[in-house]
């Protein structure tokens, strides 16, 4: 583990927020811990930007080839290729967008680019604190002809793509929706998606001695995935900080202000300074503020998170401006305004504001977006600039629409039939 | 002739005004005041590598390829989105703030059905309001453009966001004051919104070209996916006689940050894996409540245009009508025969389905129904999209035959001509079926290819 302390390497996302991503919600030994399990596996934070691996154990690189340094801080999909099937992918997709575990058989690729076919496993571990998913396991445990004989040797990677092509269409056949073995796992059950085989599928191809293969490699996959959560759960910090299951409805932690994992990784896509502040909550406070905005204004995220936007303000600013805001906000309008707004350290700076009003899948006002603009070294006569810049800003608003219209609260995520 | 009445959408602020044909008065898409113009222009890459795809096969958003470990994008930032994304999103949301739209989409209320396949429901009392019904021949897959009727060239320069050009260079760029000459492809706003974004992309606007595919139109349909790169961003068409109410070619595109049902669906593989000619898979959908083919992308961008484009071509030349999504980025393309229309003008459409007014189109064909009134909203279930869909779908008889129309031409057949399989077709159709045997399968909820039906079996109404 020691590649992973090391700054110097190729890592893609800066190594403190990986470091940082285990450290806040475990305790220091938990890397150690982790290192005596001998599975495929690897942590993904879906909190920061591209949800990266921030965690990769011994087996998952010997298996895939790659040195840690070369994976920490990437998105798992470096392990799919021209031959990966688009429906597996997006039924991984799929599980993240609604926070929850899946189990897929997926082709994937060495770092050599041989291919392999992956019994994959991901499952979500879960803040009591606020419903949120603070890490993705994914368990790997590759699949070959015989790998009933081999259940033992999780680093038996088969090269023979033809022979496994068959699995693929036999794949194929399998539910189009929600995991077929998702019956075996707690989360599934907890998001009361479990009853949801109501119609009759077509999954009667499969053949019989390939399924006695999947179901040893199933349970295995889904012993490592308790191991790893259990050992998650023992080096949570804060005593009960961390659960397998969720135990607050979406809908209940966007009510206290909370944005959900997978809201999360939208906004995080989008490069422009901006904060979501909650207008159903008292006193409008910040839920979420980008990483450019904490990097113009020079606050941390947890001093700004909570707080009414006034904060900004100070003794220069013109309070026509604040009258304005105040006005589009009462009648859910968006507006421009530039305003003197100031940094952390006092610094003022001038501000090209666009705050509009953004809705849920309700339709009704979820948050207020304000898009920063810093236009203090603009001067008036530049305005072709000005406008391609307001128009980044506009296409923030957008990005910013969709995601929310989506995936806010309980959004648009499915949910069991009533009987 | 088949018709059946029905409220066209308005699509553009200028559709209303348009009885009188001559002279615009304004800044249209015309070539009276196109051509001078400044216009934005996207330039895309025709035909990018599998490299240059950005695409690529990798997964979520990503631009930096698997073998560059060289840490091309922002390091703390993660990939960006598209700048194709940002533009679309951006103008649109300034064509909003100008208030071009007749309402405000994201105020809209929507649900996702409860249910394993999650058909999505939105109550838009909006979209279909003031219209006067009009007849729509529904067993004309293709006819000629008419330019007494309104078409894209009446739009308002202002309803444009931008064009789409292929690059002459090999990078994409954009640049907002071009110099306007030919016939350009343009993104304009669809007025009457589905959902956020909701664009539409007409291929060289002062063509002409009637609603239909063809290999050009349908690559430039998959470059504008391919660019945009986000799986949310899906383009669908309909062809004339499958809920397609302008005769001029366009395909439409919206973002709805959640999977589409049909995304969802179970497929089986329709052609060989292990033949490495095969460079687009094929499959069929194996749970929806319509029957269609899915196409995905391999290697080459080229061959799946090809495949595609030409089983679209048999089809409408056999007038059969049929809608397809395009999905994943531009990676999946669903082909959808359907027959509701038909089914619809027969009088043969259940009347509780009926009475929804809900046309099925390709969005609802991938399970995103638009309803007009509020307590069918509050009563739809997943029962209610299931039925509603069964009916826009052939019979599984007829689906077989479909298939084999458009794949015998498919497996090594390039020399065969579209005669030729017409002929085939006939002959299979001839061996089951008289007109009697027909009509009962459409009473049993069935239907059948229909190229051939005689004068005797044509109901107006």
């Amino acid at each position: 583990m020691e590649q992973l302390a090391s700054p110097n390497g190729n890592s893609h996302v800066n190594t403190n927020a990986v470091m940082e991503s285990l450290e806040l919600p475990y305790n220091r030994t938990i890397q150690e811990a982790l290192g005596r399990h001998e599975y495929n596996f690897v942590l993904c934070d879906p909190r920061l930007p591209d949800h990266p691996i921030v965690y990769a154990s011994e087996g998952f690189l010997k298996m895939t080839g790659y040195k840690a340094q070369e994976v920490l801080g990437r998105n798992c999909r470096f392990l799919q290729g021209p031959e990966t099937d688009r429906r597996t992918v997006l039924e991984i997709r799929d599980a993240i967008r609604e926070e929850r575990s899946c189990q897929v058989r997926i082709l994937n690729y060495t770092k050599q680019r041989k291919p392999f076919w992956n019994l994959f496993h991901l499952a979500p571990v879960y803040s009591r604190e606020t419903g949120t998913v603070v890490h993705y396991v994914g368990v790997q445990t590759p699949l070959s002809k015989s790998s009933a004989e081999e259940a033992g040797d999780g680093n038996v990677v088969s090269d023979s793509l033809s022979e496994s092509g068959k699995k693929v269409t036999a794949d194929n056949d399998k539910n189009g929706c929600l995991d077929a073995h998702a019956h075996q796992d707690g989360d599934i059950v907890a998001n009361g998606l479990d009853a949801l085989n109501s119609r009759p599928r077509n999954g009667g191809l499969h053949l019989e001695e390939e399924f006695e293969v999947e179901e040893k490699d199933e349970r295995r996959a889904i012993t490592a995935v308790r191991s790893v959560l259990s050992e998650l759960t023992k080096s949570s910090k804060s005593k009960g900080g961390i659960a397998e299951q969720r135990c607050m409805s979406l809908a209940e932690s966007a009510s206290v202000g909370v944005v959900c994992s997978s809201l999360m990784l939208s906004l995080t896509r989008i490069q422009q300074s901006f904060v979501l502040a909650d207008p159903n909550l008292p006193d409008m406070p910040i839920v979420h503020a980008s990483d450019m905005f904490l990097h113009l204004t020079g606050y941390l995220r947890e001093e700004v998170v909570g707080r009414n936007c006034r904060f900004l303000q100070g003794p220069g600013t013109d309070s026509k401006s604040v009258q304005k805001i105040r006005e589009s906000i009462k009648e859910s309008k968006p507006c421009n305004v530039r305003i003197l707004n100031y940094r952390k350290d006092k610094q003022p700076f001038w501000n090209f504001l666009h705050v509009a009003p953004v809705r849920g899948a309700d339709g009704k006002v979820a948050y207020y977006v304000g898009v920063q603009l810093d236009v203090t070294l603009a001067d008036t006569t530049e305005c072709e600039e000005g406008m391609s810049a307001h128009m980044k800003q506009l296409g923030a608003v957008g990005a910013i629409r969709v995601a929310v219209r989506g995936l806010q609260g309980d959004g648009l995520r499915r949910t069991k039939k009533e009987s | 002739m088949l018709t059946i009445r029905r409220c066209p959408t308005v699509v553009s602020n200028y559709q209303e005004t348009l009885d009188q044909t001559t002279g615009c008065g304004h800044n249209c898409l015309g070539a009276c005041c196109i051509h001078g113009a400044k216009l934005p222009v996207y330039s895309f890459v025709k035909f990018p590598s599998a490299k240059g795809l950005g695409l690529d096969f990798y997964g979520e958003s990503d631009s930096s390829q698997v073998q560059e470990f060289d840490a091309q994008h922002d390091p703390v930032q993660g990939p960006a989105l598209p700048f194709l994304n940002t533009l679309i999103l951006a103008q649109w949301e300034d064509r909003l703030s100008r208030g071009l739209f007749r309402y405000d989409v994201t105020a809209c209320e929507t649900k996702v059905l409860p249910g394993e396949f999650g058909f999505i429901a939105q109550l838009n009392e909006g979209r279909h309001l003031k219209k006067r019904p009009t007849e729509f021949c529904v067993d004309k897959v293709l006819q000629p453009f008419d330019l007494k009727k309104f078409n894209f060239t009446k739009v308002g320069q202002e309803e444009l966001l931008f064009c789409f050009e292929e690059s002459e260079d090999k990078g994409s760029n954009y640049n907002e004051m071009v110099f306007m000459k030919d016939s350009p492809n343009v993104v304009i706003i669809n007025v009457s919104p589905i959902e956020y974004g909701h664009v539409l992309l007409v291929p060289r606007v002062l063509d002409c070209i009637p609603q239909q595919l063809e290999t050009e139109t349908f690559l430039l349909a998959l470059h504008f996916a391919l660019e945009a790169n986000d799986p949310y961003f899906r383009l669908g068409y309909n062809s004339l006689g499958a809920f397609a109410t302008i005769n001029h070619l366009h395909f439409q595109a919206y973002y709805l940050a959640t999977p589409f049902p049909v995304e969802r669906a179970p497929v089986r593989r329709l052609n060989d894996n292990e033949e490495q000619d095969n460079d687009v898979k094929i499959f069929e959908l194996t749970n929806y409540p319509v029957r269609g083919v899915v196409y995905e992308l391999g290697k080459s961008l080229e061959e799946l245009v090809h495949v595609v484009s030409r089983a679209c071509n048999l089809l409408q030349n056999c007038n059969i009508p049929f809608n397809v999504l395009i999905a994943d980025r531009g990676t999946r393309v669903f082909l959808f025969p359907q027959c509701y229309a038909e089914r619809q003008a027969r009088g043969e459409v259940e009347p509780d389905i009926l009475e929804t007014q809900v046309n099925p189109a390709v969005w609802e064909i991938s399970g995103h129904i638009v309803l007009k009134r509020k307590e069918n909203y509050e009563m739809a279930s997943e029962d209610y999209a299931w039925k509603l869909l069964t009916q826009v779908s052939f019979s599984e008889e007829a689906f077989s035959e479909i298939k084999h129309l458009i794949f015998s031409s498919d497996e090594g057949m390039e020399q065969t001509s579209m005669a030729g399989n017409l002929e085939k077709l006939n002959l299979s159709q001839l061996g089951k079926d008289s007109a009697k045997t027909v009509h009962q399968g459409l009473n049993n909820g069935n239907t059948k290819l229909r190229k051939n039906l005689s004068a005797s079996e044509q109901v107006c109404i």
